[in-house]
């Protein structure tokens, strides 16, 4: 207790007798914590003195008039991004999503055509010029939102649903860019805009349907086209071969009748040549050699006196009998 | 005596941090100031940043925002000249122009708020009331693009306007101006933010859209079919074309060569009657020698050319 007492005691007349010294050292203190500052890789330090933005110091241990100086730190190369349509929940490896009725309706928009499609895209940006981010614009991140939904709604409206379901994605991003950049600069937002990529683009969800089932009715189509063409194709070419085979042959044939005729015109030219020298000797030996080649192989042969036609039905039994 | 003179150094240490603070004040980049001395401005409005000076305690600095500040619309049901139920969700951007006549008419930025709702809501619901749906929608007279077949198919087109939506929103501007003139503002830009229909239109357009995208189906289904029957039908029709051409020119070819046969044949045999008759005798024999085989019966007279001699000897 007695212990105590003292060291209490001392505290206090080590302050009664150093205060000046305790006083000083406390304001360097405060001076030097205000007068030293960081800069991160990714920022720029906006300083300003009395108010006044003086100058713009890059990355590193800087150091400003305490007090007088303030400085606003803005994250010039980092690149930022608005979601329209749709929430990043959790953004990982398989990145979740969430779609609330909010984020609907900032999708939902009227076509050129005045039919409603579901348009979700994403702005990135960065801020370029620090001062204007800072000091021209109260709130330059929430208008840049109005911006790009308006200039998403400009452009689509300028399209028929179908562009803007198929070819005119492309198209309508490089548009909506180039509007809100240059809304970006005649606002002095002080941001630059990156890219603009249109996200899902669909039809609403009580259409989605109808719009598959045309879908479906266009490959029904093919399907039903190529099923004609295989059949066509399975039985025409063929046919065109078997009506080039007809045709070969047909001229097969006519080759070998020609030729045939010419053969026999020649044979019989010979012949009769030899024939024209002696007629009646040449008939006779034609004759008399033919019936000697036919005769041996015939079956029946009955010779029969030139005047008995009577004895005909008679060989009739005869031949029925040697059946 | 001490004690007094501790006390005597702290109030006026206290009155002239007072009389400091009083008498200097800084204005940033963002703001600028009218100083009022018993609620009446004296001076120029201050509007560039720094640090300044007034009279202590009389006077006094007001401040005002010297950016761009945010105006949302409030999203709003307004029929529109075609009677069609839209909601309009407009924003503008504006700022305080001249700040002694803000802070004389309007106070602060609430008050200016409210005369702005009033303002550009008002111009909004005239103008949208005052045209066709499709002339807020669209913005110029672009023509569609033919997509695919589907587009041809529904013969997608866009309706021409006559004023845009650029230009409906520039007016509605330019009126807003005219009547903020005397209110120290400036509306630097308006425009449409979300444009939809309410909900029992979505719906009819939902039909619709459904309708048209069903009648693109049937339309698609029909179509295939109809092809699949014409290639059917040219099918047979290339089949029959095919096949009858090859008969046709198969019978052409055997024919002429069976004429030229002929032909041949009459020239060698028709020379004179000798030759007719050697080819009659010749064409004879062959026919005995390839139709006369083991099955044949011949039954010859003893007094034919072959068998006379069988008779007698001359």
């Amino acid at each position: 207790m007695a212990n105590n007492q003292s060291y209490e005691i001392d505290i206090e007349e080590l302050l009664k007798k150093h205060y000046k010294k305790v006083i000083a050292g406390v304001v360097v203190l405060l001076l030097v914590f205000d007068a030293f500052f960081q800069i991160d890789p990714e920022e720029v330090g906006v300083i300003t003195r009395f108010g006044t933005h003086v100058r713009t110091v890059d990355p590193g241990l800087k150091t400003k008039i305490p007090y007088l100086e303030t400085v606003y730190k803005v994250a010039v190369e980092r690149q930022m991004k608005q979601e329209f349509g749709f929430r990043t929940q959790d953004p990982d490896v398989r990145t979740r999503y969430a779609r609330n009725s909010n984020a609907k309706d900032e999708s939902l928009m009227l076509t050129g055509d005045l039919n409603l499609a579901n348009v979700e895209w994403v702005v990135q940006y960065r801020i370029d010029k620090p001062h204007n981010y800072l000091f021209r614009v109260r709130n330059a991140d929430n208008t840049l939102r109005a911006i790009s939904e308006a200039a998403m709604r400009q452009v689509v409206g300028d399209r028929t649903v179908n562009e803007v379901l198929t070819v005119g994605r492309a198209e309508v991003a490089g548009k909506v860019k180039v509007i809100v950049q240059e809304t970006a600069r005649d606002y002095s937002l002080g941001i630059q805009i990156a890219q603009v990529v249109l996200q899902d683009v669909n039809p609403p969800e009580p259409v989605k349907q109808a719009f598959n089932a045309v879908n479906e009715a266009q490959q029904e189509k093919e399907t039903l086209i190529n099923e004609a063409k295989s059949a066509y194709n399975k039985v025409i070419p063929r046919a065109r071969g078997e009506a080039e085979e007809t045709i070969q042959k047909a001229e097969g044939y006519a080759t070998k009748r020609v030729n045939n005729a010419q053969g026999d015109v020649a044979r019989f030219n010979s012949v009769y040549k030899e024939y024209a020298r002696a007629p009646q000797v040449t008939k006779r030996r034609i004759y008399l050699e033919t019936m000697q080649e036919i005769l041996p192989q015939l079956g029946d042969k009955i010779i029969k006196p030139g005047e008995g036609d009577n004895m005909i039905p008679l060989l009739n039994m005869q031949l029925n009998k040697n059946k | 005596m001490n004690q007094n003179k501790i006390i005597i150094t702290i109030i006026s240490a206290f009155v002239i941090i007072l009389v400091l603070t009083q008498s200097f004040y800084t204005v940033s980049e963002m703001e600028q100031v009218v100083v009022t001395q018993f609620g009446k401005p004296v001076g120029e409005p201050i509007t560039t940043p720094g640090l300044k000076i007034k009279v202590p305690f009389i006077q006094k600095a007001n401040f005002f925002d010297k950016r761009y500040l945010e105006w949302d619309g409030d999203p709003n049901q307004v029929p529109t000249k075609n009677k069609k139920f839209i909601f309009v969700d407009t924003f503008a951007r504006w700022h305080i122009t001249d700040p002694l006549q803000f802070y004389k008419r309007l106070t602060n930025e609430r008050g200016a708020q409210s005369r702005l709702d009033d303002l550009l809501d008002g111009e909004t619901r005239d103008n949208v009331a005052s045209h066709d749906l499709v002339e807020l929608v669209r913005n110029t007279n672009r023509q569609a693009a033919q997509t695919d077949k589907i587009s041809e198919m529904i013969d997608d087109s866009l309706q021409d306007i006559q004023i845009g939506r650029a230009k409906i929103q520039k007016n509605i501007l330019e009126k807003a101006n005219n009547e903020a003139a005397d209110l120290g503002i400036t509306i630097l830009d308006f425009r449409f933010k979300r444009l939809n229909y309410v909900e029992d239109v979505r719906k009819r357009v939902y039909d619709r859209m459904n309708s048209e995208r069903y009648r693109i189906a049937d339309k698609f289904r029909s179509e295939g079919q109809g092809e699949a029957s014409r290639i059917n039908g040219q099918k047979e029709r290339d089949l029959n074309e095919i096949q009858s051409q090859a008969f046709k020119e198969a019978e052409k070819i055997k024919g002429g060569a069976d004429g030229r046969a002929a032909a041949i044949y009459a020239e060698a045999y028709n020379k004179s009657s000798q030759t007719r008759d050697f080819y009659e005798f010749r064409k004879t024999m062959e026919t005995f020698q390839k139709t006369f085989d083991s099955s044949t019966t011949v039954i010859f007279s003893n007094d034919s050319e072959l068998y006379k001699y069988l008779q007698k000897m001359d």
